[in-house]
């Protein structure tokens, strides 16, 4: 498997918006999409947790081309708060309860379109880092937010969070 | 000697959100600016194994907590996964 790439990054943006899969880009694939210039090896995905929307998503990750046994999409279909997905061309975290976001409809919210990519507002992306306490995203937090005021002063309309 | 300023890490006073940028970073952050974004993903994504991690195609947890208590008894610590 290689590294993932634009082409994979608009194919989920196209089939969960097929299937109409609520979902941002978080953490550090996020950031990268937000303009942040760093390294890192696979997408992860903010998911709401609504009955619905878990529903929905099984079917654009089966034609997204992961292999989902019909135990395993049972446990996405209840929306676990985090599955990792090794199982398809390209790796996937699906976080339905990042630490330090609150509820995903705040997140949506604030969230920024790029080339019709939803992603997290970088405060939102700081935050979850920042809350998870652990030792890459500690190292990767002071960059990160060195970004953020770069982004806030060249992005215009681009609220922060209060 | 390294000095405390030639490390943008410790130069933006531990990530204030009000500190000034870092020159080093600021450059890298306008040439970043400068690529289309499908080009700035092409120097984004690498790949590399990382052990355990890797090694199962499908994980599921509860809770986050479930999540980050497995990385902690079962990844490496060089993979920095544990929390500080």
């Amino acid at each position: 498997m290689g590294a993932f790439e634009y082409r994979q990054a608009e194919e989920i943006r196209d089939a969960f918006r097929r299937h109409g899969v609520r979902y941002l880009f978080l953490g550090k694939s996020g950031a990268i999409l937000l303009g942040f210039p760093d390294t890192t090896q696979d997408a992860d995905l903010f998911v709401e947790r609504s009955p619905e929307n878990c529903r929905s998503l099984v079917p654009a990750l089966t034609e997204l081309g992961f292999s989902l046994t019909a135990g395993q999409s049972a446990e996405i279909e209840r929306g676990k708060d985090f599955v990792q997905l090794k199982n398809g061309p390209f790796d996937l975290d699906l976080v339905f309860a990042p630490d330090g976001i609150e509820r995903f409809a705040d997140a949506w919210q604030r969230h920024v379109e790029v080339e019709g990519f939803p992603v997290c507002h970088l405060d939102d992306i700081i935050a979850s880092k920042a809350a998870t306490n652990r030792q890459k995203d500690k190292e990767s937090l002071p960059r990160l937010r060195s970004f953020r005021e770069y982004w806030m002063r060249h992005t215009p309309g681009k609220r922060g969070t209060p | 000697m390294r000095r405390m300023q030639d490390d943008p890490a410790r130069s933006c006073e531990a990530g204030s959100p009000s500190a000034e940028i870092p020159r080093q970073w600021l450059e890298e952050f306008e040439a970043a600016a400068r690529r289309p974004l499908r080009e700035r993903f092409r120097y984004a994504f690498i790949r590399t194994y990382k052990p355990v991690l890797d090694d199962a195609p499908f994980r599921a947890f509860d809770t986050m907590e479930d999540y980050r208590r497995w990385c902690e008894e079962n990844l490496p610590d060089w993979l920095g996964y544990g929390r500080v």
